[in-house]
């Protein structure tokens, strides 16, 4: 009986030990983290076309996906309409809206422009389009300017790729941030 | 299959025998073995009394005996032997006459409820390694060395991440017992592998099927038992060193031991173990795989207080591990994708390097348990156990995040903490007329938090379950029947923002599981065991909550918060037959499961900024998977042995008539062996070479993968082991060699197969040498 006793109280012993972390354990589960979400998205894509001869109205297209990859999906998906036989400077600008105030992620990109390329492959539009911006060796394609010629339909394909150390001046490396395809008429 | 035939043969005719009548002189002969009821390894050592001629024999190292010359009658048998209660028998002898003794060890009773039963009439017997496997399995990961065992698979993540599989299910569908505590982590990852050191077993063991009544929840597919051997019982200290060393990825291994025995107090007994590995990257036959290293370090630590009628046993263990992603895995969207599968080579190669970059997973696991026994009276012992784990997940995504301060922080893409606290109460009684058994409760408490990307919702979970099996066998019945009844309540509270409010549902889950088994023995060599068995799991949290981008899966999985539990009904048939030439053991299963949960493909591609994903979202369905492992070996000669292997699958969904996904393709295993006649100076040598078969899997539902399931292929591998006597015991050299011929092959299971071959040739050295730094005077 002596025994039983023994082990009973040793029993009990380690497992007041072991539960004692329990009440630290309660808290953690009853506070989620403090930010829904600390990680860096990117949601809003817009690119903002500027006539070169300053005679058409300045043009905006957007592409939106407010909670980032999953979830809802796109809220503004925006066609892009230009003149024919006119010539756009265009910028793009990164937002990350599910933080307020947004976050510009155009700034980050600016600054890393090393390791950033934007991809330009228009289809079935009469489109022509050069990047001109440059990191010091290969270009970036924050800044671009299109050529646009006759009346057509078709779309643009625009990605980003992330390129750290492999930049090459080409789409080939690194992996896609941003791959949006925009419908195109040109009027 | 003469053999086989001969002893259906036998069958029928034992059923004749018991009614034929014995010749009425004093020729016979009385024989049997003498083993151990837990393990039934021979006990030598023991003697055996016939009370009426008092006669006394003792069995030999075999556990063997024999008495000639008795005349037909009954008798009164006695069998004892040292450290076990002595058994007495009465046997009618009519003829040649085979009685086995099963003496129990009070001493060495073990608390793992699997080892408390005789397992040979268990109706679900598990499968251990052989010691040899368990060598060769030496600085493997835990799912690599598993699937030594037929029927038993690896879900892999490249060459450090391995899942095992059983019957085709995984993760949330094994149970695995690390040292007879349910193993939490975050197994419903399929990225997310076993945190445990595989050094620590000194058992390792599958039980297929479902098996919920005996070990709790999930155990739909099976379940895995991890247990180290007992502590060290005689005076003393000694130890045992493993060294293993590998070609592909220039990996080491050092793992050592060391046991005590107090000679002035020999209940108390101690261990402490540790392991270091390190690899670097790996090398397909045609490439380098950048970033494929590992790094790990575990250690434990055991103290026990052993006596026949009381006892307690703290163990503490603690798993680390540092996991390299292979970087040409990580892919921005379904473009880049397609691109890497597409390319003849991977995108991203590099030099060998032991460096582990990003991607990678870092890992923590730490148990620590407390268990307490003593006996109950003659027959019965109860078992107290607490345990305790901590289990920490680190992601590192493959960049740092743009924003410069974020970045500097260095911070994991998500982290998951995972706080287990589980208790039961088991208590045992051994053979009392015909029925022994055990029956206990046992609870859960558990709690998970996450930080960074959001993917699974933190949450609380609570359980407790009621059980109770028992097992008919009365003494010589060659029938010994099963039946266990299990009762569980899960209850769990998530915690999620939902529109910047928090939101926390609660569910509740309550079910039964029940099994009901037969095994019969014909005779010495063949036994026949039949099992069906219930199991449920309740849906996981990452299949009611998840949302959102699976990076590593390539879509959109969205959970579904009306989920039910899944249950599974089991039917096993094993037929196992051992001669001194032929082994053969038959596995037949057929498992229905309603409401199993799959990820179903929404046929609907999701817009994000990054392009188009496809959705997946988590759906219930009836399913079956039925299949057949078969391994049968032939022992030619003193000399030369075959072995075969194969292993097959079929599973269907119902619901939608249509194959699941991410099923084992039909595997075939062939090894011819040559062993060394035992000198002195080498033991146990022997030399083997084996080919590996894989057919391609063919069944697969359309639509649902994004690339089609590779080929099927064929490796050799080979391996060469031997015992060298040193003092009182012996060093294990071992040496082997995978895929020898170098073959390019992608394996189905391994998520990296859109990205790149398996790993080439891969030669491994073993050297386990066993030590003594104190012995009893």
């Amino acid at each position: 009986m002596k025994v039983k006793t023994k082990i009973i109280a040793l029993l009990g012993l380690a497992v007041v030990t072991g539960l004692s972390s329990c009440k630290k354990d309660e808290d953690l589960v009853e506070t989620p983290p403090p930010t829904q979400n600390e990680e860096e998205v990117i949601t809003t894509m817009t690119l903002t076309f500027v006539d070169d001869a300053g005679v058409q109205p300045t043009v905006t297209a957007t592409f939106r996906d407010p909670d980032g990859d999953g979830g809802l999906g796109a809220d503004i998906f925006d066609t892009i309409r230009l003149q024919n036989n006119t010539t756009y400077n265009v910028s793009i600008t990164l937002l990350n809206e599910t933080v307020t105030p947004a976050e510009d992620i155009t700034v980050e990109v600016q600054e890393e422009d090393d390791e950033h390329f934007f991809c330009f492959s228009p289809s079935g539009a009469d489109l022509s389009i050069i990047r001109t911006d440059t990191d010091g060796v290969y270009e970036v394609g924050l800044q671009s300017q299109w050529t646009v010629g006759a009346v057509s339909t078709g779309t643009t394909l625009i990605s980003l790729k992330h390129q750290p150390g492999v930049k090459d001046g080409t789409c080939a490396p690194g992996e896609t941030d941003i791959e949006v395809n925009f419908v195109t008429e040109i009027e | 299959m003469q053999q086989l035939v001969k002893h259906l043969g036998f069958i029928f005719f034992s059923l004749y025998s018991a009614i034929s009548f014995g010749q009425n002189d004093c020729n016979f002969t009385l024989s049997g073995y003498v083993l151990d009821a837990h393990n039934s390894e021979a006990l030598g050592n023991s003697k055996v009394h016939i009370r009426e001629l008092d006669i006394t024999v003792s069995a030999d190292e075999k556990g063997f005996y024999s008495i000639g010359n008795i005349c037909s009658g009954t008798y009164v048998l006695f069998c004892k032997h040292i450290g076990c209660d002595a058994i007495i028998d009465t046997v009618s002898i009519t003829g040649n006459t085979e009685h086995n003794f099963y003496p129990e060890h009070h001493i060495e009773f073990q608390a793992i409820q699997v080892e408390a039963n005789k397992e040979e009439n268990l109706t679900q017997k598990p499968e251990h390694l052989s010691q040899r496997e368990l060598d060769e399995s030496r600085g493997l990961t835990l799912g690599e060395g598993l699937a030594k065992m037929n029927g038993v698979g690896q879900l892999k993540t490249g060459n450090n991440i391995s899942k095992p599989i059983i019957h085709g299910m995984h993760s949330n569908r094994i149970l695995i017992l690390n040292n007879g505590i349910r193993q939490e982590g975050q197994q419903w990852g399929n990225e997310h592998a076993p945190e445990i050191d595989p050094f620590i077993a000194g058992d390792l063991a599958v039980v297929k099927g479902a098996s919920s009544v005996r070990y709790g929840s999930d155990a739909i597919a099976g379940v895995v038992l991890v247990n180290p051997r007992e502590l060290k019982s005689t005076p003393g200290i000694s130890g045992e060193l493993n060294l293993v060393g590998f070609s592909n990825g220039r990996q080491g291994n050092a793992s050592a031991t060391l046991d005590g025995n107090f000679e002035k107090l020999p209940a108390l007994r101690w261990r402490a173990q540790g392991t270091l590995k390190r690899g670097g990257n790996v090398h397909a036959p045609d490439y380098i795989l950048k970033n494929t290293g590992i790094f790990e370090y575990n250690f434990s630590g055991a103290v026990g207080y052993i006596k026949p009628n009381y006892g307690i046993n703290i163990f503490y263990s603690q798993f680390n591990t540092q996991i390299a992603l292979f970087s040409a895995s990580h892919f921005g969207n379904l473009t880049d994708l397609q691109q890497a599968f597409e390319a003849e080579r991977p995108l991203e190669t590099a030099d060998f390097t032991y460096e582990i970059a990003r991607p990678r997973q870092e890992i923590e696991h730490e148990l620590f348990k407390a268990e307490g026994y003593w006996r109950t009276g003659e027959k019965g012992k109860l078992t107290v156990t607490y345990a305790r784990q901590f289990n920490r997940r680190k992601e590192f995504d493959k960049h740092l995040p743009l924003n410069d301060s974020l970045a500097g922080l260095n911070l994991p893409a998500l982290s998951f903490n995972l706080t287990t606290h589980t208790g039961e109460i088991n208590w045992s009684h051994l053979r009392s007329h015909n029925f022994k058994g055990n029956l206990g409760v046992s609870g859960i408490y558990q709690g998970n938090t996450y930080s960074g990307r959001f993917f699974i919702p933190n949450f609380r979970k609570t359980g407790g379950g009621v059980y109770w099996i028992e097992q008919w066998k009365p003494k010589d019945s060659k029938l010994a029947l099963e039946a266990g009844a299990r009762f569980d309540y899960i209850y769990q509270r998530i915690y999620m923002w939902v529109d910047d409010e928090i939101y926390s549902p609660e569910n509740h889950f309550i079910n039964g599981s029940g099994s009901l088994g037969a095994s019969y023995k014909f005779n010495k060599k063949f036994i026949a065991r039949a099992n069906a068995g219930t199991a449920w799991r309740p849906p996981n949290v990452a299949e009611l909550y998840s949302n959102g981008l699976h990076h590593g899966a390539s879509g959109i999985e969205i959970g579904d918060s009306t989920l039910g539990p899944e249950r599974a009904l089991n039917f096993t048939l094993t037929l196992e037959y051992k001669s001194e030439k032929l082994k053969v053991l038959v596995d037949g299963y057929y498992n229905i499961i309603n409401d199993f949960i799959f990820l179903k493909p929404t046929q609907e591609l999701i817009l994000t900024i990054k392009g188009a994903y496809p959705g997946f979202r988590y759906a219930q369905a009836n399913v079956h998977l039925r299949g057949t492992d078969i391994t049968v070996g032939y022992n030619f000669s003193d000399h030369w042995a075959v072995s075969s292997k194969a292993s097959l699958l079929r599973a269907w969904n119902f619901s939608q008539n249509d194959y699941l996904i991410w099923m084992p393709a039909d595997r075939f295993e062939n090894s011819l062996e040559y062993q060394f006649k035992d000198t002195p100076k080498l033991k146990n040598a022997f030399v083997n070479v084996s080919v590996v078969s894989v057919l391609k899997q063919k069944r697969v539902p359309e639509n649902s993968d994004f690339a089609p399931p590779p080929h099927g292929y064929t490796i050799l591998n080979a391996s060469i082991g031997m015992d060298i006597p040193f003092r009182d015991d012996s060093i294990t050299l071992g040496l082997s060699a995978n895929n020898i011929l170098n073959t390019s092959y992608r394996d189905y299971l391994n998520r990296f197969r859109y990205f790149t071959d398996e790993m080439g040739t891969n030669i491994s050295l073993r050297v386990k040498v066993p030590f003594t730094i104190l012995t009893s005077k």
